[in-house]
């Protein structure tokens, strides 16, 4: 019955949904969608091609799926897990055990590593994206007008980044072909951790100034107002 | 190889904990790990072996194929070792990339079999000064996990256990030689492994040293002693690799575990081996299936 | 080859399979912890292996970005002991790049490509042991060990051999066949949306032939598929089993 009801809607030309494309192997088709898989006992496996749902206006295609021809597919072997999001539609997503790969992505937050500052920019290796490890470091470049939101034409590079720091940054753009472009300029963004010139770890003083516990000396930093609720403790355990 | 890189905190650690015989997996300093062995997976040759040591993988071949002998050595047959790092195991070893650890790898191991009294390669003549038969012994190297030396050889000499060489008859007819090979695929000879080296790797930490290394402590190693060491404790090859240096005390000290390891390495691999071989062929291959 | 018989009267072949029949297929997800995603195959007495880094930052020279999709890198080699004759160089040779190139091509097609733009891939297919089949059974090992590395994929690519021996299709061919100067269609499809993804003919056939060959290609891809379906689902099964255990 539904076989029909699809050949209704999708022209001839379209093989895909020729009677044909049922028969051999078992595509797992469920029909229209399912009302709500999270409540099934068993979650679904599903693997990459396999068609998940009709893509219509009920339902958008999340994480781990592509939508062709009017469908939604799985791009993942994973599980299929379905959420409601804001406007009433039914998110349709493939969560995968494991970690995931991530490259990123605009207006992800990442977590950089300082590896060079010049007068005009700083170049900084990505080693975190969102709260994702990355295995493989990517290049990232803050300008200087990109430091802060304001007064960009007072900053001055050495007094706020230094080689070493670890920095929480947006990013902006894909950049030119070397380096992604990141920004700091929000209160959340900044430095997080950074050493002094005695080598030990500093303690934030203000937006702009970190103090070294053992000389007590100030140096220059964009400092991140970290928000307590995001910070997360890994590592060595309780 | 992947590059694992430690801080001083943690180097301090396994250091520390060396020097009280205690490793970071829980092993002593002359422990190996866990080791996997599987011989006769690659049906086309005339010996196969796969060793699984940890995380290192490696698979090796042997082939026997008839070919001249060395003009100096006429009454020998050869044995040709080729390495081959595979860019499964990293992506480093892509196109030319591994050459240079297999350069360093094969060069070792000829060294080590370099030794007369290890293989009888007088037995692989077939013609004095014409024909001989060469072995091809090639391993590849699937996943490196440390301690790629060691696993090499000891896989190098499960494979050339494994190896049966189709038995020939020579005839003399009027300065003519004519060369028979026997039809019955059963009709073999095997080659002689019991005194074949196994290298075996001492990697100096701190004040001690340990055999089989993680890639964790071959990250904060600075000196290794590489020995083939055969079943009766001969030493048949050494070479000291890496950047640091050692004095002629320890490298005294480092022989005598080497050797004492060594024994029990080999002794055990044929143990191994032998056991293996009674089971013969009925058994299941489970090869990368595990 | 002469006085080699590769269909019996009786209609067997060589190896004693039907015309239509595949051989035994076994495989195995997450072989090595090291690399992103891998898998293993053995189709008859073909073995391969596969792995799969990334997606990651493009190494080596920058002119090879791509900034609207992911690059995909392939290296296609075989171990000097895989082929009956010992091979000199496991790979750099003529063969073992048109190989690798075919790879490319044929992956560039199912990789959804540009959710990591500027980013690479590699495929690295190592052959242990051939009869025959390679290029399949490199395919079918790299799509298991894309989908073990979570690379967004539209579709399983499947690859399959097929040939004519008189009068008769035969599917999946062994080296033997492949070597006996008959002709030789080997095809990657994306077995649920029947496209095809990659076309080569070697040797001499029938145009009339064609048809009956590509279909029976196409069959034994989606064959293929259900056996590696089957695989990849006990795979996520036993990882999530495994995980919800701890």
């Amino acid at each position: 019955m539904e076989k029909k009801s699809f050949k209704a809607r999708y022209n001839e030309e379209d093989r895909y949904y020729d009677n044909k494309g049922y028969s051999s192997v078992d595509y797992n088709y469920t029909g229209p969608f399912l009302p709500d898989v999270n409540k099934m006992a068993a979650p679904m496996i599903c693997v990459p091609g396999q068609r998940l749902c009709p893509d219509n206006e009920k339902v958008t295609a999340g994480r781990g799926t592509y939508s062709r021809n009017g469908f939604v597919y799985s791009s993942l072997a994973g599980y299929l897990q379905t959420a409601h999001s804001e406007d009433g539609k039914n998110i349709i997503e493939v969560i995968r055990d494991g970690d995931e790969n991530v490259v990123p992505s605009v207006d992800a937050i990442v977590t950089a590593r300082i590896t060079n500052v010049s007068p005009r920019f700083c170049k900084c290796s990505i080693i975190k994206v969102g709260k994702t490890d990355l295995k493989d470091s990517f290049r990232g470049m803050i300008r200087r007008e990109d430091v802060r939101a304001t007064e960009k034409d007072k900053v001055e590079m050495a007094k706020s980044f230094r080689p070493g720091d670890i920095v929480m940054a947006r990013v902006i753009s894909l950049g030119d072909s070397q380096s992604y472009l990141l920004s700091t300029a929000e209160n959340e963004l900044g430095v997080v951790i950074a050493t002094s010139e005695a080598g030990v770890t500093m303690v934030p003083v203000s937006w702009c100034k970190m103090k070294c516990p053992k000389t007590r000396l100030e140096e220059h930093r964009k400092v991140a107002k970290v928000q307590a609720r995001f910070i997360e403790y890994s590592g060595s355990g309780p | 190889m992947a590059e694992i890189h430690l801080s001083d905190a943690e180097k301090t650690f396994i250091i520390h904990g060396v020097q009280d015989n205690l490793r970071e997996d829980g092993r002593g300093c002359e422990d190996y790990r866990h080791l996997e062995i599987e011989t006769g997976l690659v049906s086309n040759t005339s010996g196969s072996a796969k060793i699984r040591l940890a995380n290192t993988e490696i698979l090796v071949g042997v082939k026997a194929e008839l070919g001249e002998p060395y003009p100096e050595k006429p009454d020998k047959g050869r044995l040709e070792f080729f390495v081959d790092c595979s860019a499964n195991a990293t992506p480093e070893f892509e196109g030319r990339g591994g050459e240079e650890l297999a350069t360093e790898l094969s060069s070792m191991l000829a060294r080590a079999y370099q030794c007369p009294s290890c293989l009888d390669l007088r037995k692989l003549s077939v013609v004095e000064g014409k024909q001989c038969w060469i072995i091809y012994v090639d391993v590849l190297v699937l996943e490196y996990g440390g301690n790629l030396f060691d696993a090499a050889s000891i896989a190098v000499k499960a494979a050339l256990f494994n190896t049966s060489i189709p038995t020939l008859t020579v005839s003399h007819d009027e300065g003519h030689v004519e060369i028979d090979l026997s039809d019955d695929p059963y009709d073999v000879q095997r080659i002689e492994v019991t005194a074949a080296p196994c290298i075996v790797t001492l990697s100096k930490l701190g004040h001690s040293h340990v055999v089989d290394a993680s890639s964790k402590e071959e990250a904060c190693c600075l000196a290794r002693l590489m020995l083939g060491v055969t079943e009766k404790g001969t030493v048949t090859a050494m070479k000291k690799e890496g950047s640091g240096s050692l004095d002629t005390s320890s490298v005294e000290d480092m022989l005598q575990t080497g050797r004492r390891v060594g024994q029990a390495l080999n002794k055990s691999l044929m143990e191994v081996l032998m056991s293996d071989d009674k089971v013969g062929k009925k058994q299941h291959l489970t090869g990368f299936l595990r | 080859m002469a006085g080699l018989e590769l269909l019996s009267e009786q209609g067997f072949r060589i190896d004693g399979r039907k015309p239509s029949e595949l051989r035994r297929i076994r495989c195995k997800l997450g072989v090595f912890n090291q690399a992103d995603g891998s898998a293993y195959i053995e189709q008859g007495n073909t073995k391969v292996l596969a792995a799969v880094y990334g997606p990651h930052e493009i190494r080596g020279s920058r002119s090879k970005i791509l900034h609207d999709r992911v690059l995909v890198n392939c290296q296609y080699s075989m171990a000097t002991f895989s082929t009956g004759e010992r091979k000199r160089r496991p790979r750099g040779d003529r063969k073992s790049k048109e190989m690798t190139m075919h790879l490319q091509q044929t992956f560039n097609a199912a990789i959804l490509t540009n959710l990591h733009p500027r980013s690479q891939i590699d495929i690295f297919v190592e052959v242990l042991q051939s009869d025959g089949g390679n290029y399949c059974a490199s395919v079918n090992a790299a799509t298991l060990a894309l989908i073990d590395a979570g690379i967004p994929m539209k579709d399983y690519v499947c690859a399959c051999a097929a040939s004519y021996v008189s009068d008769t299709p035969i599917v999946d061919i062994n080296y033997l066949e492949e070597s006996s100067g008959g002709a030789e269609l080997i095809v990657a499809t994306l077995p649920k949306s029947e496209q095809i993804v990659f076309l080569e003919q070697n040797s001499r056939l029938h145009e009339d032939n064609l048809g009956p060959v590509l279909d029976l290609a196409v069959k034994g891809c989606k064959d293929i598929h259900a056996v590696l379906d089957q695989a990849v689902k006990d795979h996520v099964a036993e990882a999530t089993a495994g995980s919800s255990i701890e």
